[in-house]
């Protein structure tokens, strides 16, 4: 699986108790390398407790408040095996993830098994957000992180940690994980919306560009990803099913989104006006490409498409 | 929770005083209360008024939170005010902390085997409060049981710690333990003409286990007090307490009994030893009256090692106990001196005479009874000539001013007489109801003779009461009792037995190990020094964590898992395609068809159902016997 041999100091490395190891890609089983154990600040109170007990059971002599400390003291012992336990054994599979624009938070899926007997509460997922969950004996759960991503690019989903207190909170056994996995960050969309750049037809047979073409083609019957404001709303009402409006194909203009004439002093304010763009013209149901320095991603319209421009700007 | 403090404290009920013990009932029915009426809760400016009214009221009750009343209301009061202000886990801890030490406190006062079994519980409660406030679910039963498990596993290496962890003779601390605990026992004075009712309490006094074998019932005697002087109704001892004699042994002959007598808390430093106690350790010392007397603390239990001899020869008479023992408050009565001389007490030899004194306490009318009538004037001449009725105390009395008037050295003995032999644990119970009177005469060739008057009294006129206790009490007086009341107390008395027994060895083991006992087992073990303590600690404790880890995480290993167990064996049994590191089920299912495409079809099947029970969880138990079955019968040849 995803164990490499580690050198002795590797082995005490501090990193390795709070970032994790070096990233992998696949699952990872929870085991005795990867989980650390230390008593919480209540673990703390209890050995104040435990030697309160015992400096009672001295000054009075007393042998059976001397045994509710030896077992007040062996609970605590014990607790370190049942804590290590909570989390032993769990395998966490990293999942896909989701894009976000800068500024925004990115989601990181992780998929967490139980491949046990026995039920675990109160496991805590942290990345920069936290879940809680309780996972039923060979169950498994999925759950969504979030992590702010700042910058446009790609962002490493860093360290997960998987921890637990369960069952006494008297010890923290954690688990800093870190995966191969990594979300795209589009940039942030402008804040100001300039309007649309003229076509210079660069393909455009006709020379002329218009948005959305009015000529009216026909209807045809709706098709997943036709734009909202080419549906047939009429024929809709009258309750003949959902057609959407066709335009004639060379009469609809594509709208060629260029980094070359985009407006903006740097990169990424031009690549933050293109998101911005590709946003609107997505929304208006508008076919539309890409053009950058380095690709060219031809017109078309529809959710796909769309995150291939991000993607394309995200990466650039 | 609110109930598991509620029962920690419920106990203190007992000792707490009234005032404070109700001010925490107040609060915590508040909090009750609150369960259902948040809005109800405290302010804080009410809070801050409780806790003073709580301090006014700590100082009224005890002038102080030091030693053990106060401390413990000081917990308990914390306790209560700490209730009404929860705001986060953090407050549930501190309150399940001190719930635990009120619940230590509890055994300040009482030490039995039921209270501890009943703290263990409550801690379980405890501990399942804070599994509580740590998983989500809020199911009572699991996490009970979930707290019952770890309590049980924690007692092992609680035990082992017990037994090692070194023992330090604390200091007394005086200021904190100000208060004694009221003993009941053998009075210093013997005063049988001002008790109306004897007390016959079952509260246990001692408790003997013997090396080997029992000695007879009827040699049951245990040595107390000795009652010398006299004034004529009360008798205490001789204030000449270490003359010649507490140097000289006397000589013992027969067999001898070895024993470990385990008292329980007394406030006079008696201690009971076998009629005659011959060897025996430090801290106990003898008295000239062959009484043997711990230096230590007698409010504590404490065992000893005693060997005793029940056939003796005292010898010689001191000129002190002469003296001592002939006292007579004044002249004796013309009616004494006349039955003396009619039992041939000035003629006859002593043993004669005293033969003769047992007869006519069998042939006369005299009764046997614990409940006998005043007798403040004279009380002897009463006893002897008018009422006749009396128990142990006045018939040792009666005989040794009987003797003492024939000129005959006598002393009246105070112990215990008998105790229950206990079969479950073989030791014998000696208890308050055993509480004897006796008498002993010097005799030329024999040194101090016992004898014991009550005997004399004919069975018959020995009065049986109706408390069953008292019952049991007045047979271990030596009195016969109806072989029928014995039958059918069989099996209640088995039950009580088993229980004594249990309680015997909780007293022994637990109560009362002590630096002495801790010793006797590390001279057994070879220890010497802390350094083996820790060492054997370690090595104990591992061990048991070891164990005990194999238990507790013996699940994770367990389900990886059949199936992957029998994909295993199916990738050996086919020839020439080895499964890469990392390959998944269909992509070798592939390779295989492609090398052995006669068994292309079983191949797929048995790969099927492999992926169907590993990727899909909770898959039925029917599918894993599928893929068994089709592994074993797989072969491709």
């Amino acid at each position: 699986m995803n164990e490499t041999v580690l050198s002795l100091k590797q082995r005490f490395a501090l990193s390795r108790f709070i970032h994790g190891e070096k990233p992998v890609k696949g699952a990872l089983t929870l085991n005795q390398r990867r989980i650390f154990i230390l008593p919480t600040r209540q673990g703390g109170g209890f050995i104040v407790l435990i030697l309160l007990l015992l400096l009672i059971a001295l000054t009075y002599n007393n042998n059976l408040i001397y045994l509710l400390a030896f077992m007040l003291a062996s609970v605590f012992f014990i607790t370190i095996l049942h804590t290590y336990q909570s989390l032993a054994g769990l395998v966490i599979k990293p999942l896909q993830t989701q894009a976000a624009f800068a500024g925004e938070k990115a989601g990181f899926g992780f998929n967490i098994q139980n491949p046990s007997d026995q039920a675990r509460f109160d496991i805590q997922l942290k990345l920069e957000t936290e879940t809680l969950l309780d996972i039923p004996p060979h169950h498994h759960e999925k759950v969504l992180l979030f992590k702010s991503a700042n910058k446009r690019g790609v962002l490493q989903a860093g360290t997960l940690t998987v921890s637990s207190c369960y069952p006494l909170g008297l010890f923290r056994a954690w688990s800093p994980l870190r995966f191969k996995l990594e979300a795209l960050v589009y940039p942030a969309p402008a804040a100001v919306f300039s309007a649309f750049p003229e076509s210079e037809g660069f393909e455009g047979e006709n020379g002329q560009s218009k948005k959305g073409g009015d000529d009216f083609y026909g209807l045809q019957q709706y098709q997943p990803g036709d734009p909202i404001r080419q549906i047939h709303w009429k024929s809709y009402a009258k309750g003949q099913g959902l057609f959407s409006k066709h335009y004639g194909g060379n009469a609809v203009a594509d709208l060629w989104l260029d980094y070359a004439q985009t407006l903006g002093h740097d990169v990424e304010q031009r690549l933050s006006h293109l998101c911005r763009w590709l946003i609107e013209a997505e929304k208006a149901g508008l076919r539309y490409g890409l053009i950058l320095p380095n690709q060219k991603i031809p017109c078309r319209s529809g959710p796909e498409h769309q995150r291939a421009c991000l993607e394309a700007l995200a990466l650039f | 929770m609110l109930i598991a403090l509620g029962l920690i404290t419920l106990p203190h009920s007992q000792h707490l005083p009234l005032p404070l013990f109700l001010f925490f009932v107040v609060l915590w029915t508040w909090r009750f209360i609150a369960i259902w009426k948040p809005e109800w809760l405290p302010g804080k400016i009410t809070v801050f008024l409780l806790m003073l009214a709580a301090i006014g009221l700590l100082y009224s009750q005890h002038q102080g939170v030091l030693g053990r009343a106060g401390g413990t209301s000081l917990f308990v009061v914390a306790l209560g005010l700490k209730l009404l202000e929860i705001r986060g886990t953090r407050d549930i801890y501190l309150i399940v902390f001190l719930g635990f030490i009120v619940a230590a406190t509890e055994f300040l006062y009482q030490q039995n085997i039921v209270m501890a079994i009943y703290i263990v519980l409550v801690c379980i409660f405890l501990l399942a409060t804070l599994i509580t406030i740590n998983g989500l679910h809020a199911k009572i039963s699991p996490t009970l049981k979930k707290a019952g498990i770890i309590v049980l596993q924690a007692m092992p290496i609680a035990a082992i710690i017990f037994v090692l962890f070194p023992r330090i003779e604390a200091p007394q601390f005086k200021w904190l333990d100000a208060e004694k605990n009221q003993v009941t026992g053998l009075s210093d004075t013997l005063e049988p003409g001002a008790i109306s009712e004897l007390g016959l309490s079952p509260e246990l006094v001692f408790r003997v286990k013997f090396d080997g074998d029992i000695p007879p019932p009827d040699e049951r005697y245990w040595r107390g007090p000795v009652f010398t002087y006299t004034d004529g109704k009360r008798w205490r001892e001789s204030p000449n307490r270490f003359f010649k004699r507490y140097m000289d042994t006397p000589r013992f002959k027969g067999k001898a009994y070895h024993y470990k007598l385990l008292m329980e808390p007394q406030n006079k430093p008696w201690v009971f030893a076998l009629e005659m106690p011959a060897h025996f350790e430090a801290p106990l010392q003898r008295n000239s009256f062959y009484q043997l007397i711990t230096t230590k603390d007698p409010t504590q239990r404490a065992e000893y090692k005693i060997t005793s001899y029940t056939h003796f020869n005292t010898g010689y008479l001191t000129k002190t106990e002469l003296k001592d023992t002939l006292q007579l408050p004044g002249k004796p009565s013309e009616r004494i001196v006349k039955l003396v001389k009619q039992l041939g007490g000035f003629d006859l030899k002593p043993e004669q005479f005293i033969a003769n004194l047992f007869n006519y306490f069998r042939q006369e009318n005299f009764f046997y009874t614990l409940m006998p009538k005043k007798m403040e004037n004279k009380p002897i001449e009463t006893f002897l000539f008018e009422r006749r009725y009396g128990f142990c105390s006045h018939y040792a009395t009666a005989f040794v001013y009987l003797m003492r008037v024939a000129d005959i050295p006598a002393r009246v003995i105070g112990g215990y007489q008998g105790g229950e032999l206990n079969e479950a644990g073989n030791f014998l119970e000696v208890r308050q109801a055993n509480a004897h009177a006796w008498a002993e005469v010097w005799l030329h060739d024999k040194g101090w003779s016992r004898f014991d008057p009550t005997t004399a009294i004919a069975p018959e006129r020995v009065e049986q009461t109706l408390d069953i206790e008292q019952q049991i009490a007045t047979r271990t007086l030596t009195i016969v009792t109806p072989e029928v009341l014995h039958q059918s107390m069989d099996w209640l008395k088995q039950a009580k037995q088993v229980l004594g027994s249990v309680d015997y060895s909780w007293q022994r083991w637990i109560i009362n190990y002590n630096r002495t006992s801790q010793q006797g087992i590390f001279k057994h073990l070879g220890i010497k020094d802390l350094k083996t303590i820790i060492y054997w600690l370690l090595v104990l404790v591992g061990t048991v964590t070891l164990i005990l880890a194999r238990f507790i995480l013996k699940n994770k290993a367990q389900p990886v898992d059949q199936a992957v167990k029998l994909y295993r064996q199916f990738c050996q049994k086919i020839p020439d395609v080895t499964l890469n590191p990392g390959e998944a089920p269909y992509r070798f299912a592939a390779r295989c068809r492609q090398a052995h495409p006669k068994q292309a079809e079983t191949i797929d099947r048995i790969i099927q159902l492999f992926v169907k029970i590993r990727y899909y969880p909770n898959s039925p138990k029917e599918t894993l016997e599928q893929l068994k079955k089709q592994v074993d019968h797989f072969s491709c040849t």
